[in-house]
């Protein structure tokens, strides 16, 4: 760098070094003062953006608007927006649905739930930063949210930090709940959770006498389907379910014909999927296509459950099972009302994973109604005490009460089959409502 | 004196003082990241010319490291802030040497598509968290895991870090080694008739662009407490660099600082005013911004600010 | 026997990258400009596809028409409007110019069709046939056939009629078959729209088999890089046979090593060839 020019050829390169330099630097000290002014000038501007002060209760809501999980994140949106509604208004004809009589929160001074909604765009630090804008700039009561676990990681994080509730609806990954934390808390059920139901369910097939000797697992290799696909893989260790070959694979793949004549050189007597919309649709026509009808497909709920499943698949798909906390039920339900309210808003039934953040919301609401105040301390102690019953409920859990770490100890899941155009609920046993057809027809019918 | 210089750092001084909050700070703290990561890159993309869409190999391994060391022995993640700087130069001069071979447009391919291949690697090794991956400490265990209740004290690290890369890269520029760098951009051919040893050159600057930009990504990580390969190692992560580089004028000194000035603003207030609508415009301003860019005003605002400059009232003053 | 299906598969799917890498070789054989969006291109022609399918019912040949032309169109005003002024300027800004616009068309695509992934009702293809124990899925082996079949026309173009050889002038000597009375400019936004056609028509291919979302551009590009980097650059004859490489390769590495790891293959493979030929198979030093 600098030292003693070797030659002539360096000296005269140093010369026109020392003169370019010095105009440059009279130009960078120009641009610097520019630099200097703009700083100003966007302090200036972004100083201008209006701050709310607290009115009605808020919750601000971190979802994925954009970006690749945008599909879910605004069908969750709308969810969420529909169940605020409901708290708002008048509906006596959702029963036992906490708020949906009243309108808003009576012990809160029949204030009105204000929803604030951001859009984290699937980025972890963007989520951070927007919690902490929900938080001190919009002055929210209570967080809800985030889809992404990445994304709920570091946003409960901010929560935990200002002492403000943060009420997971969505997010499976089993760390969310497992820091300590006391301001998060978790409605729905987790990884292990899922697992654990799917060994369930394999236990009640094998004694009514179903081959079950082998079961697969395929999933997409992001944070839910590898968390997941984790949870049954031990699972099915302690329960000596042999697992005949576990497929990870990229949910961007165009085409997963190898994975299914993998599937059909190893026979499993059950595949699990644990796919995203686009994977999950080419898995079922590629297993069409190659003539590889399985006995039994079981989807964990995300693809299969996406509203462009049944019309691309179905008539192929017959049979196959997914899990999902949400059952639209019978007409003239609550849960079939609830159903016709959200169609009529987006044109879609809705679906597990929105129905799931749903229910997170009116659990927040329920309890800040029954803190008769907007402290978040308040808040967070009757979160704690809270116990709802099945029948409160509008997704399938057998209630909803949080332990120390927050997690809902009640949360459970059904499993649905695919029969025509709709998924039935048929298992459990006491909550099914049409029979389980096994081994599966597929488009065998 | 420096009178514009000074006026520049005061600002960045007094900011958290202007705009108070912990939002308004987070928003500065996200604008002094840009600004470090992309004057890193700008050191062996605008300097030199070389122009690799890959950098994020760099970022993600300064990330992953220290909070690997966390994960794995417990360790506050500002202890692996070095090793993950000598990783990082490991893989420089491991891709340094094949890769500069190549011209123009295969060597930013090749920059693509190592990045990829690490971001599909870390995720599929369980080591690192595959596709979870790594978190931080939840809460402070003590001073030294820099987990700060407020974004205060991020502030002024990142500030110090940044006003360190911009030395460097001052120095830098109007050394010999500055002047290899600009005749290697300006022709490689010529430069080596020149008698400039290109190869070394080239392998120095992508060192110490690796250096820094691996030094972001620490920084990154520890104020987020939370890594995994899309955050570290993805395709945009690397594309952010490059975008407000060449927008403030790459190859100049504050070019990087200007440019990060008007993106980070920029993105923050779209995504407050449309965010929650969901409609995407973020990036569409995004992508016509560089297109932009790039067919009416490629060397950025350093550059329509030269051709505006000598319009404006001119002062006398000594240099 | 599972092991032919899988090669079989594999080469079909070759085929269509080979198809939409062709135009992405033409257009770095004549100007040394990467298209950084021609994944995106790709994308396009799979939606428009859709919008075809969806407002007028028409069927393949309709949209693959339709997929050609509007893609073609896309390309010479692409060219026109911005690669023939960043041509001659610094890297940076060709890098930056078509990396901007695969920006601005994915996250139009986003706001105008949603994330959600569709794919296209059910086209007059459909089935499977069985060959001697091997499994042909209909619309697959069209896709395939078809984009085989339009690589090679695209290579006789080139070779065998005068508009190619224009091309070809263009691509070997600019200024000297400026003297021979063609015109540069034309014939590079010619090659534009050649490229733009070749990704429409793949991106139309595809929608037959396979749902996407405008997400998918982004996977599509770096198989083109690849394809066309183990080609060789401006070799259609070489982006045929890369093409076909590459989705065996990728095929069998699926079957074997497991999926995630294709992944990995091709861009090591991708690496190594920058490394060590990057004049890939049939390229000019």
């Amino acid at each position: 760098m600098a030292g003693k020019p070797r030659n002539r050829q360096a000296a005269v390169a140093d010369a026109g070094l020392a003169k370019m330099n010095d105009g440059r630097e009279r130009r960078e000290d120009k641009l610097s003062k520019l630099c200097a002014t703009l700083v100003a000038a966007v302090a200036a501007a972004l100083s201008a953006a209006p701050l709310r002060a607290a009115e009605a209760v808020k919750i601000g809501v971190l979802m994925p608007l954009t970006g690749n999980a945008a599909a879910a994140g605004q069908a969750s949106k709308a969810a969420v927006e529909i169940a605020a509604e409901i708290v708002n208004g008048k509906h006596p004809e959702l029963g036992n649905l906490p708020l949906a009589t009243t309108e808003g929160l009576p012990n809160v001074g029949v204030a009105k739930v204000e929803l604030v909604f951001v859009d984290h765009q699937g980025n972890p630090s963007l989520a951070q930063q927007l919690a902490t804008r929900l938080i001190t700039q919009d002055k929210v009561q209570a967080l809800l949210g985030a889809y992404q676990s990445s994304c709920s990681f570091t946003a409960t994080a901010v929560a935990e930090r200002y002492g403000i509730p943060f009420l997971v609806g969505d997010s499976a990954a089993l760390n969310i709940t497992g820091r300590g934390f006391k301001w998060v808390f978790r409605t729905t059920p987790i990884a292990s959770d899922y697992a654990a139901t799917y060994m369930r369910f394999f236990d009640d097939m094998k004694k009514e006498g179903k081959k079950i000797a082998s079961i697969a697992v395929v999933n997409e290799n992001t944070d839910y389907g590898t968390s997941v696909a984790d949870s049954i893989e031990a699972a099915a260790k302690t329960s000596n379910m042999p697992v005949a070959i576990r497929i990870p694979y990229s949910a961007s793949s165009t085409d997963v014909s190898a994975q299914v004549l993998q599937l059909k050189e190893k026979q499993p007597d059950v595949t699990i999927f644990i796919s995203y919309t686009s994977d999950s649709i080419l898995y079922i026509k590629g297993m069409k296509n190659l003539d590889y009808l399985p006995p039994m497909v079981i989807g964990d709920d995300t693809g299969f459950s996406d509203p462009s499943f049944i019309p691309a698949v179905a008539d192929i798909a017959q049979g196959a099972m997914n899990r999902s906390a949400w059952d639209i039920g019978k007409p003239g339900t609550t849960t079939s009302k609830i159903n016709d309210m959200y169609k009529a808003k987006t044109g879609r039934d809705l679906d597990d994973t929105s129905g799931r953040n749903m229910q997170g919301f009116f659990a927040l609401a329920e309890a800040i109604n029954r803190a008769g105040s907007t402290e978040p301390e308040k808040i967070r102690e009757t979160l704690t005490r809270t116990d709802l019953k099945p029948d409160q409920l509008m997704m399938g859990y057998n209630g909803i009460k949080f332990d120390q770490t927050g997690q809902n100890i009640l949360a459970s899941t059904y499993l649905i089959q695919l029969k025509g155009k709709q998924y039935q609920l048929v298992w459990p046993q006491k909550a099914a409502t049409a029979s389980l057809d096994w081994p599966m027809k597929g488009w065998k019918h | 004196m420096k009178w514009g210089l000074l006026a520049l750092a005061s600002a960045l001084l007094i900011y958290p003082f202007i705009l108070t909050g912990p939002f308004y700070w987070d928003v500065g703290v996200t604008f002094l990241l840009a600004a470090i990561s992309a004057s890193a890159w700008n050191i062996v993309g605008g300097y030199a010319g070389q122009v690799s869409v890959g950098h994020s190999m760099f970022f993600g391994i300064g990330a992953y490291v220290p909070l690997l060391f966390y994960q794995l022995w417990g360790w506050p993640p500002v202890a692996g802030v070095p090793a993950g700087i000598v990783v990082s130069l490991l893989l420089a001069v491991a891709i340094g040497l094949p890769t500069f071979r190549l011209q123009g447009h295969y060597f930013s391919m090749a920059t693509i598509a190592i990045a990829e291949l690490i971001r599909i690697f870390v995720g599929t090794w369980d080591l690192v968290g595959a596709a979870i991956g790594l978190q931080g400490p939840a809460v402070g265990r003590a001073w030294w895991d820099l987990t700060f209740r407020s974004e205060l004290p991020y502030y002024y690290i990142f500030l110090a870090v940044l006003g360190v890369v911009l030395y460097t890269t001052y120095e830098l520029a109007r050394s010999r080694f500055g002047y290899y760098l600009r005749a290697i951009k300006a022709g490689e051919r010529a430069a080596r008739s020149l008698g400039v040893p290109v190869r070394q050159t080239k392998l120095k600057a992508l060192m110490l662009s690796a250096t820094f930009t691996s030094v972001a990504g620490s920084l990154y990580a520890i104020k987020t407490g939370f890594i995994d390969p899309e955050s570290g190692f993805g395709i945009l992560v690397s594309v952010q660099m490059v975008i407000i580089a060449a927008l403030g004028g790459a190859g100049t000194l504050l070019g990087p600082l200007v440019g990060a000035l008007i993106l980070v603003p920029l993105q923050t207030a779209t995504n407050t005013f449309f965010g929650g609508g969901g409609s995407g415009l973020t990036y569409i301003l995004y992508g016509g911004m560089i297109v932009l860019l790039a067919r009416f005003e490629p060397g950025g605002m350093h550059e329509l600010w030269d051709r505006i400059a000598p319009r404006l009232p001119r002062r006398s003053h000594a240099a | 026997m599972l092991l032919l299906q899988v090669i079989v598969g594999g080469l079909l799917l070759g085929a269509i990258y080979a198809l939409f890498s062709s135009g992405l070789t033409l257009i770095w054989g004549m100007m040394n400009v990467i298209n950084f969006a021609h994944g995106e291109f790709v994308m396009l022609g799979m939606y428009v596809a859709l919008l075809v399918v969806v407002w007028i019912g028409g069927g393949p040949e309709t949209f693959g028409f339709a997929a050609a032309f509007a893609l073609f169109a896309l390309g010479v005003c692409v060219y026109l409007s911005l690669i023939r002024h960043v041509m001659r300027g610094p890297m940076l800004a060709q890098i930056l110019s078509t990396f901007g616009l695969a920006l601005l068309l994915r996250y139009t695509a986003f706001w105008i069709f949603s994330a959600n992934f569709v794919s296209l009702p059910q086209t007059s293809f459909s089935g499977t046939l069985n060959v001697a124990g091997i499994l042909l899925p209909v619309p697959q082996l069209v896709a395939g056939v078809v984009a085989a079949a339009l690589t090679i026309a695209l290579h006789l173009l080139l070779t065998r009629t005068t508009l190619g050889s224009q091309l070809l002038a263009v691509a070997e000597d600019r200024s000297a078959s400026m003297l021979m009375g063609i015109r540069p400019d034309r014939m590079q936004a010619i090659a534009w729209g050649l490229a733009g056609a070749s990704a429409g028509i793949a991106g139309a291919l595809m929608a037959m088999s396979y749902p996407w979302s405008p997400s998918v551009g982004e996977t599509f590009g770096l198989t083109a890089f690849v394809v066309v980097t183990l080609g060789g650059f401006g070799s259609v004859p070489g982006a045929m046979y890369a093409g076909l490489i590459i989705g065996l390769v990728q095929a069998l590495s699926a079957y074997w090593l497991g999926p995630i790891y294709k992944d990995i293959i091709v861009y090591a493979l991708f690496a190594a060839l920058l490394w060590l030929r990057p004049q890939g198979l049939m390229g000019k030093a």
